[in-house]
C-alpha cells in the first residue's frame, strides 16, 4: 500500500508572505478565482493560518489530521471522520454546530461558518494533486510528501550539516 | 498452546460503552464483544435528541454505528437486553430474557438517569417528560403536535436545547429555574448577560429564583404547574432537567463499590477484579478541581471509554480525568464554551473578564497568577481549544499571559 502524504511545515522557511491563506480560500471558494473570490458572499475561508510569534517567528498552522483525533472522538453528531487516504473531514450535513471540536482541538485551527453554523477546516483539497497552499507557497515551506520522505529529507540534510562542519 | 478467547461482555450502548467496543476491537480482533442494551433501539447519538423534538432530523439521521470513529464491525449490539444482575464471583451477568452470560472483561457503562426532585407532586401526569432516550424524544414530539405551551423545569443545557427544540416547533415555551439565572453551573448570573438576551429575543419566557410544587392534571393530562410562589402556569407539557444520577442501582447486589457513581482507580478499574466502569456511571477525578465528580457529557465519555477499552484488551492507560465542566454549546445565537473553574464568586482566583456587547471572556488564574484553571468564551469562543490544553497540562503560562487574557494566543506559542 503507497503511504499517504501529508502536510509538513518547514518554520525556517516561512517568511508569513500569507500565500497559502489565499490560495486556500481561493481553492475554498465557489468559482475558485480570485478576482470573484474576493466579491463571494459569504466569503470564503482559509484554513490555514500564518501566526506571529516572538522573537519574529512565522508560523503557519493547519489541521494536523491527528492519529487519535480528538475532535473525531469528542464530536457529539457523528460528523467528523476519517477517510482512507488519512484526512480527518467534517460532514457538514452532520454537523450541527455545537462547536464541541472547537473546544477540544489543541491546535485552535477549527473555523466556523456563522451564517450556516457548520464547523469547517483543512480537507487537503480533495480534488486537487496538490493542495492549494503547498503550490501556492513560494519558500517551500509547506511540503506535501509521506512521512518516510519527509524524515528521510530532515536526515539528510542533517547529515550534510555534520559533514560541512556546521552542525556540533 | 492457543490463547483462549477473550469474552468481553458491555453493559450500556452510548457513548461510553461504544467507544470502548472499538477500542476494544482495534487491539482484540479475535476475542467477542457484545454490547447490551436496555433499549429498544439501536445505539445513537444521544445529543442530538432535541432533533427529533424539534422535528428537524429523523432518527436514521442519528444513528452512531458507521459514522464517525464508530464503524461497528465484529461487535454484537443487543437490544432489548437489561441487564438484572451481575455475579462477580462467577463471572457472569444475567439479563432480562432470563438468560446468563459469562465474561472474562465486564465494562460498566449504563450511564445515568433522569433525576427527578421528588418534592414535586404530579410527575406521572400524562405529559410530563424527561429527555434522555429516543423514546422520550418521540413521546415529546408527539405531545408537542397537539400542546400549545410548554414549561420546563430546570435551566442545565439540556433543557435548554429541549427548550429550544419546543420553541421551533412554534410552541410557547417557559423556563423555570430555581437559581437567579440559567446554566447556573456552568458560569455565575454576572457572566450570563449575553445569553440572557439572546433567550429573551428567541422568544423563552424565564421565570428564576421559582420552584414548581405541583403539576396539574386532569384527564387530559397535563393542564399547569403550580409554582411556590403560589402562581399558576397553565401548559399542556412539562419537561424536567433537574439533573442526573449515575444508572447503579442493578449493582446492588454485586460487590462492586458505588459511591453516588461506580467507584474506579486510574485504569478504570473497579474493585473488584475484572470489571471496568466508565461515563456518566463512574466517578472521576477533575484534576483541576482536585474533586471526585460524576459528569455527564457525550465527550467526557467516549474518551473514558475509549481508555477503558484500552485498559479491557490488555493495553494499560491511565485516565487522567475531566475537569467537572467541559461545555461547548449554541444558545439561540450565541456560541459559549465553558471549562475547568469558572465559579471565582468568593474565591482569592485572578480573574480577567472582558466585556463587548457581544462578546464576554473570563479568564480564571490561580490566586498566585501563574497558572490558568479556568475559561469562558461566550460569543467569540476561537480556538477555545488551545485554552482547554493549557489548563488541562497545568502548563506553565509565564511568557503568554498576556496572550492568553487578550485572546491573541495561537498554537505558534507553544513552540519553542
Amino acid at each position: 500500500m503507497s503511504q499517504p502524504k501529508e502536510i509538513f511545515v518547514r518554520l525556517d522557511r516561512c517568511v508569513g508572505c500569507h500565500t497559502c491563506k489565499i490560495a486556500c480560500s481561493v481553492e475554498h471558494s465557489r468559482s475558485k478565482n480570485l478576482f470573484q473570490a474576493i466579491s463571494e458572499q459569504p466569503a470564503p475561508k482559509n484554513r490555514v493560518y500564518v501566526e506571529w510569534a516572538p522573537p519574529d517567528r512565522k508560523v503557519p498552522i493547519l489541521c494536523r489530521h491527528c492519529e487519535d483525533a480528538p475532535c473525531m472522538h469528542a464530536c457529539i453528531s457523528g460528523a467528523i471522520s476519517r477517510t482512507e487516504e488519512g484526512v480527518v473531514i467534517t460532514n457538514s450535513d452532520k454537523c450541527i454546530g455545537c462547536w464541541t471540536c472547537v473546544m477540544v482541538c489543541p491546535y485552535g485551527v477549527i473555523g466556523r461558518h456563522m451564517e450556516t453554523r457548520k464547523a469547517y477546516r483543512c480537507d487537503r483539497c480533495p480534488d486537487l494533486q496538490v493542495p492549494a497552499c503547498v503550490d501556492a507557497c513560494p519558500t517551500q515551506a509547506l511540503v506535501y510528501r509521506t512521512v518516510a520522505a519527509f524524515s528521510g529529507d530532515v536526515r539528510q540534510d542533517a547529515a550534510r550539516e555534520m559533514i560541512s562542519g556546521k552542525g556540533s | 498452546m492457543a490463547v483462549k478467547q477473550m469474552q468481553y461482555i458491555i453493559i450500556g450502548a452510548s457513548a461510553a460503552g461504544m467507544a470502548a467496543a472499538e477500542a476494544i476491537r482495534r487491539l482484540d480482533s479475535e476475542g467477542s464483544v457484545t454490547v447490551l442494551s436496555d433499549e429498544q433501539d439501536m445505539p445513537y447519538f444521544r445529543p442530538m435528541l432535541p432533533f427529533i423534538v424539534s422535528g428537524k432530523k429523523k432518527f436514521p439521521e442519528m444513528m452512531l454505528i458507521g459514522q464517525g470513529p464508530y464503524r461497528g464491525a465484529n461487535i454484537d449490539v443487543r437490544i432489548n437486553s437489561r441487564v438484572e444482575a451481575v455475579n462477580t464471583a462467577d463471572q457472569k451477568v444475567s439479563i432480562k430474557s432470563g438468560e446468563e452470560l459469562p465474561y472474562d472483561k465486564l465494562l460498566i457503562a449504563t450511564g445515568s438517569v433522569p433525576n427527578i426532585p421528588s418534592d414535586i407532586a404530579g410527575v406521572e401526569a400524562e405529559g410530563v417528560f424527561v429527555l434522555r432516550t429516543i423514546a422520550d424524544a418521540c413521546a415529546m414530539a408527539h405531545r408537542a403536535e397537539t400542546a400549545r405551551h410548554a414549561v420546563m423545569l430546570g435551566g442545565g443545557l439540556l433543557n435548554l436545547k429541549a427548550a429550544f427544540a419546543l420553541l421551533e416547533r412554534g410552541m410557547d415555551v417557559t423556563l423555570i429555574v430555581k437559581s437567579p439565572e440559567v446554566l447556573s453551573k456552568l458560569m455565575e448570573p454576572d457572566d450570563t448577560v449575553l445569553i440572557r438576551n439572546a433567550l429573551n429575543k428567541a422568544g423563552l419566557k424565564l421565570v428564576t429564583g421559582s420552584s414548581v410544587t405541583r403539576i396539574l392534571s386532569d384527564s387530559s393530562g397535563v393542564i399547569g404547574v403550580l409554582l411556590d410562589s403560589g402562581r399558576e402556569i397553565p401548559c399542556q407539557m412539562v419537561c424536567i432537567g433537574k439533573g442526573i444520577r449515575a444508572n447503579v442501582e442493578f449493582l446492588d447486589k454485586s460487590g462492586i463499590l458505588v459511591n453516588q457513581g461506580v467507584v474506579v482507580d486510574k485504569f478504570t478499574r473497579s474493585n473488584i477484579q475484572n470489571v471496568f466502569a466508565a461515563g456518566d456511571v463512574a466517578v472521576t477525578l477533575d484534576p483541576i478541581a482536585g474533586e471526585r465528580i460524576v459528569t455527564g457529557l457525550w465527550t467526557n465519555a467516549a474518551e473514558m471509554g475509549s481508555c477503558a477499552g484500552r485498559n479491557m484488551a490488555g493495553q494499560p492507560g491511565i485516565y487522567s480525568g475531566t475537569f467537572g465542566i467541559l461545555n461547548a454549546a449554541q444558545v439561540a445565537d450565541e456560541p459559549f464554551v465553558s471549562m475547568g473553574i469558572v465559579h471565582t464568586k468568593g474565591t482569592a482566583y485572578e480573574i480577567h473578564i472582558t466585556a463587548t456587547p457581544e462578546t464576554y471572556r473570563k479568564l480564571v488564574f490561580t490566586p498566585d497568577g501563574t497558572r490558568l484553571v479556568g475559561a469562558l468564551f461566550i460569543g467569540d469562543i476561537s480556538k477555545a481549544g488551545l485554552y482547554r490544553y493549557i489548563i488541562r497540562e497545568m502548563m506553565p503560562i509565564k511568557d503568554i499571559k498576556s496572550e492568553i487574557v487578550n485572546h491573541r494566543l495561537h498554537y505558534g506559542h507553544f513552540l519553542r
